[in-house]
């Protein structure tokens, strides 16, 4: 046992799928003791925040926190955050039609051309050829053009409550610095949020956790199944043989998915836990398990030490515990293993369906990729609320199937090095 | 053994078929014969006359970029039939009748125009008129107007429509059939629509008439005649006419339809070219819907331009040009890009333990977190209840004028109010007792179900919303989302209390027309819908209150702005101090994005057009002048 132990951990495949899949175990237990914020909680008033570093902007301006710092490129990077290239090309475009002549035009001299365009732009002018997204687009740009040459900070003004006017508080001038380390409230969110306003990296690893419990759960309700049944199938064989057989035949000819929906959808939502899908993950993905197990079995029961057992008057279960189930173990954790893999795919793929458990009790990574495409994450280019969900599961999935071959690869007589 | 085999297989194929039929929706296999009938071989449009003549489906193939208007967003799935009188035709660009009535096929008198609250002139010359006792309406059929066969529209049509309305029992005749008497022809051209009178000689409801000249049809005598002489006196029958025949006075007519698409063509003849009309045919030579398998696919679509004019809930649409600088633009420039109408709102299930007290259901409702419903669930496409203060009214400024908004501002809560909602149940004796962190209410655990349908995502999102904000106030909330079939079945039936898990659940209001508000405060607080085995109409949290009913009957008779205005106030302040539901969001009736990659001259706010076209997809209501305003961004 501890020999065969050591040749499993020999096998660098084994190795680097059991790395992968114990880094990811290990943020799925030492993350949500560093961050202890709720997974579902909906923080964010408005979807799809990108990733970043979130910086309060009423304590920012906090006098205690200031710093004066004079860099030369930071009125350069304003304008530019407010004026590129592309609408540079814009207001050219604009001046033109209204008449500028060509050669007026200097597209580098912002004074001017802010000038320029201050003394020709008039949104309720229709330009022939002119869409109202383009008309919109002007609108929102002369919006933002304004103030943006001012040299003066911004003020702060309180509102009197007596006399409801506004009064000086405070002025921001504009080479203001603020040390992000010294304001209170700040929230880092690495791959931003969701749909629902929520920190999709604490839901991520609150939904790897619970994806890998329903597959842990359903590998081994299937595993389980799988091994009673093709055990009995292949040692007690005849009527018994024949029933389940039977039974897994008709399991063999209908589609999986079609099974899990159909279960899924007549179970109803209210109904539908994470423990309920993975019961049913289990109890519809055994039929392969039962099949292999079976065949191995048929070729143990009528070996030597089989025959001596049986001799010797020990009862069945002793024989298919002591003498057969030893010699298919190896199979049937790396069957377990695959299983694993496949429920955690079959949920996903269930949830994106609409049939997963019961959205927003839990999170599991199949409801994170459906609310993220119900709300158009991929349309939208939200990759962060899509895409890290998706590389969770290919990797669970790559490292069970790495571990599944190099399992393979120690126990396989035909492929052993 | 083999017996037994062939026992369990015919068993098995029976669980399964049986499985199969509860996921079936019914209707569909027959649509998709009817939608796949090739379309009569008249309706062949004149091709360039080089090679034989190609097919409507070759030309619907590819039709051609310059002279179609694409929409999504409608219909989704294959059109089931043409027939004007079936109101589950599943036909939605070309028979929709309704506030919002859709005008490219068949017309009726009037337009109702959704910015102005008017009623616009259509087959009618001219505005109508009451008589004097407000008995009955007048108005006359425009001398221009020609049936697609080249014969007039005559008042004869109007009166033997509503005949055959009642006659065979249809929606139309059953929603208007307590308030129309009948339909009269008093010469060839005019016509007189008689109300139903109560005791008192007064119309039962004389806002209902009104709006019956701009929601409904008017369909050709001749031709129904002839659909009678087909099917005879068998109302099942007749509803089931695919109608490919049917006569229309509208600028389109079917093209071709498959499950993929619906194809109208311009009936370059129309009579509305007459100056008394348009003046010109509408500009689209076709008008083409795709349908999309979801709103995903649909919004992909709309992003590359192959649609103009999006109906879908496009969530975070100002990205679209923000982000992606496409030539996409909304009714209005920034949030809430649209004109809201109607009202989604949660409604308590009065007969649950608790919801029968005032203070909690307040409490619940002003605890909620309305702004990040909005923010988050709508993607900002609702105005907020900061800039439209919740009352009974829909956003737009005519009905925002009804009520005296400064009466009522003290119970017009914005939400997000936890300390408001705890002193409230604090100061009701609802606490917690026994220390668990949830209230008890008459020595039981306050626990409620809030539910909505599965898939609605905006809707769903909202509920998780309302959810949380039950945990704030020591109110267990948790959600559930049922399948539509089943949810729809349980809300709509108002002869029993509501099952279990039906706690708050939400649904809509009425949108804009005629009868509004009325109409939709009637279906959010009239007792009249309790006791309906099926109720379609609203309330139904079965609220219950006589002098509410009161009010509401009084509105329709009364003409003096000043004591409407004192009603609907008083309507406003005990829909805000009773509670029975409270509104999430703002909701446009119909989602109106358009793509101008090849159209422009779409509807937009400040757009110039006297009346305003509204925004309502180019052709509901009077916002089908817009198929006439547009034009090709490259001609």
């Amino acid at each position: 046992m501890r020999y065969l132990i050591q040749q499993v951990f020999r096998s660098p495949r084994f190795l680097f799928g059991f790395g992968i899949l114990m880094a990811m175990l290990l943020m799925v237990i030492i993350y949500p003791l560093i961050v202890t914020y709720p997974p579902l909680e909906i923080i964010s008033q408005g979807t799809f925040l990108p990733p970043g570093i979130y910086v309060s902007v009423y304590d920012s301006i906090d006098p205690a926190n200031r710093y004066i710092l004079h860099l030369d490129d930071a009125t350069t990077k304003r304008i530019a955050s407010k004026l590129g290239d592309d609408d540079r090309l814009a207001m050219q475009e604009w001046l033109l039609a209204v008449g500028v002549p060509e050669n007026e035009i200097d597209l580098q001299d912002t004074v001017k051309l802010l000038e320029q365009w201050e003394n020709h732009f008039d949104p309720t002018v229709k330009i022939t050829g002119m869409t109202n997204a383009q008309r919109n687009y002007y609108i929102r740009l002369n919006a933002s053009l304004d103030g943006i040459l001012s040299t003066e900070g911004a003020i702060i003004a309180e509102s009197n409550s007596q006399t409801g006017s506004l009064e000086q508080k405070d002025i921001v001038e504009q080479s203001y610095y603020v040390n992000v380390n010294q304001v209170p409230n700040v929230r880092v969110l690495p791959l931003g949020t969701d749909n629902f306003g929520r920190d999709v990296l604490t839901e991520l690893v609150k939904a790897t956790a619970v994806s890998l419990q329903i597959g842990l759960v359903a590998g081994i309700i299937a595993t389980m199944i799988g091994l009673i049944l093709g055990l009995l199938a292949g040692y007690v064989g005849e009527v018994v043989d024949d029933g389940i057989m039977f039974l897994t035949n008709l399991f063999t000819v209908i589609p999986t998915i079609v099974l899990l929906i159909l279960i899924s959808y007549s179970i109803g939502q209210e109904k539908r836990g994470a423990v309920t899908i993975a019961v049913v993950i289990g109890v519809t993905s055994w039929v392969w398990t039962a099949r292999a197990v079976r065949a191995q079995v048929i070729s143990l029961r009528n070996r030597d030490h089989v025959n001596l057992s049986k001799l010797s008057g020990h009862s069945i279960f002793r024989i298919i515990l002591r003498d057969i189930l030893p010699y298919i173990a190896s199979y049937v954790v790396m069957a377990l293993i695959l299983q694993i893999s496949t429920a955690i795919l079959a949920e996903a793929g269930l949830s994106i369906l609409g049939l997963g458990p019961r959205t927003t009790e839990v999170p599991t990574l199949g409801l994170m990729m459906n609310w993220a495409m119900i709300y158009q994450a991929q349309i939208l280019g939200k990759w962060w609320a899509i895409f890290p969900v998706i590389v969770v599961i290919a990797l669970v999935s790559f490292s069970m199937n790495l571990m599944n071959t190099g399992l393979d690869q120690v126990f396989n007589p035909t492929i052993r090095d | 053994m083999k017996r037994l085999t062939a026992i369990l297989s015919i068993l098995l194929a029976l669980s399964i078929l049986l499985g199969a039929c509860e996921q079936a929706t019914p209707t569909e296999t027959e649509e998709v014969a009817v939608a796949t009938e090739a379309p009569p071989p008249t309706e062949v449009p004149e091709v360039e006359p080089t090679e034989a003549p190609l097919s409507a489906a070759d030309i619907a193939a590819a039709l051609p970029r310059n002279e179609t208007m694409y929409f999504n967003g409608m219909q989704w799935g294959p059109v089931a039939c043409w027939n004007p009188y079936n109101a589950n035709c599943n036909n939605a660009m070309a028979i929709v009748e309704g506030d919002s009535a859709n005008f490219v096929m068949f017309e009726a008198p009037y337009m109702y125009n959704m910015l102005d609250g008017q009623q616009v002139p259509l087959l009618a010359d001219g505005p109508w008129s009451w008589n004097d006792a407000q008995t009955e309406i007048t108005y006359r059929i425009k001398d221009a107007a020609m049936w697609s066969d080249g014969t007039p529209v005559t008042a004869e049509d109007a009166a033997y429509t509503w005949a055959t309305h009642v006659k065979y029992q249809t929606n139309a005749g059953g929603a208007n059939g307590p308030y129309i008497d009948t339909v009269e022809a008093v010469d060839e051209k005019t016509v007189v629509v008689k109300a139903k009178l109560n005791d008192e000689g007064k119309p039962v409801n004389p806002l209902i008439v009104k709006a019956f000249l701009s929601s409904t049809y008017i369909i050709q005598k001749a031709w129904t005649q002839t659909l009678e002489a087909r099917v005879g006196d068998d109302i099942a029958a007749f509803n089931a006419d695919t109608a490919e025949d049917v006569v229309y006075s509208g600028p389109y007519h079917k093209f071709f339809t498959d499950d993929t698409k619906v194809v109208l063509i311009r009936d370059d003849n129309y009579w509305g070219q007459d100056a008394s009309m348009w003046g010109k045919l509408p500009v689209p030579k076709y008008i083409a819907h795709a349908i999309f398998k979801d709103n995903a696919a649909g919004s992909v679509a709309f992003a590359k331009g192959e649609v103009d004019v999006s109906q879908q809930f496009n969530s975070n649409i100002q990205l679209l040009w923000l982000n992606y600088c496409l030539p996409i633009s909304t009714y209005l420039p920034d949030a809430p890009y649209g004109i809201g109408a109607s009202l989604p709102t949660a409604f308590y299930n009065l007969q649950s333990h608790g919801l029968d007290n005032v203070a909690i259901r307040k409490a619940i409702a002003i605890a909620v977190d309305y702004p990040t419903i909005i923010a988050n669930a709508m993607t900002n496409q609702s105005a907020t209840f900061d800039q439209v203060p919740r009352s009974l009214m829909n956003p737009t400024p005519g009905e925002q004028l009804l009520y005296d908004r400064d009466a009522v501002a003290d119970l017009q809560w914005a939400g997000n109010d936890i300390e408001g909602a705890k002193a409230l149940l604090d100061e009701a004796g609802v606490v917690d007792t026994d220390g668990d962190g949830w209230r008890e209410y008459e020595g039981q655990k306050l626990s409620y179900i809030a539910t909505c349908p599965n898939g609605w995502s905006d809707w769903q999102a909202a509920i998780e919303v309302v959810a949380a904000a039950g945990a704030e106030i020591g109110i267990d909330i948790t959600t559930n989302f049922p399948e539509w079939s089943v949810y729809q079945t349980v809300v709509t039936k108002s002869d029993t209390p509501l099952a279990e898990g039906y706690d708050i659940f939400m649904m809509w209001s009425a949108g804009a027309g005629p009868t509004m508000p009325w109409g939709r405060i009637r279906n959010l607080l009239s007792s009249e819908y309790v006791g309906m085995p099926v109720n379609w109409n609203g309330n139904w949290g079965q609220y219950s209150n006589p002098e509410v009913d009161a009010l509401i009957t009084a509105i329709p008779g009364e003409s003096d702005p000043n004591v409407l205005k004192g009603i609907y106030t008083d309507l406003v302040r005990i829909y805000l101090t009773e509670v029975p539901s409270f509104s999430l969001m703002y909701r446009p009736d119909l989602f109106h994005a358009v793509n101008e990659t090849v159209w422009t001259g779409f509807p937009h706010a400040d757009d110039g057009t006297d009346p305003p076209v509204p925004p309502m997809v180019c052709h509901r209501g009077y916002s089908v002048a817009c198929l006439y305003n547009v034009t090709l961004v490259n001609p």
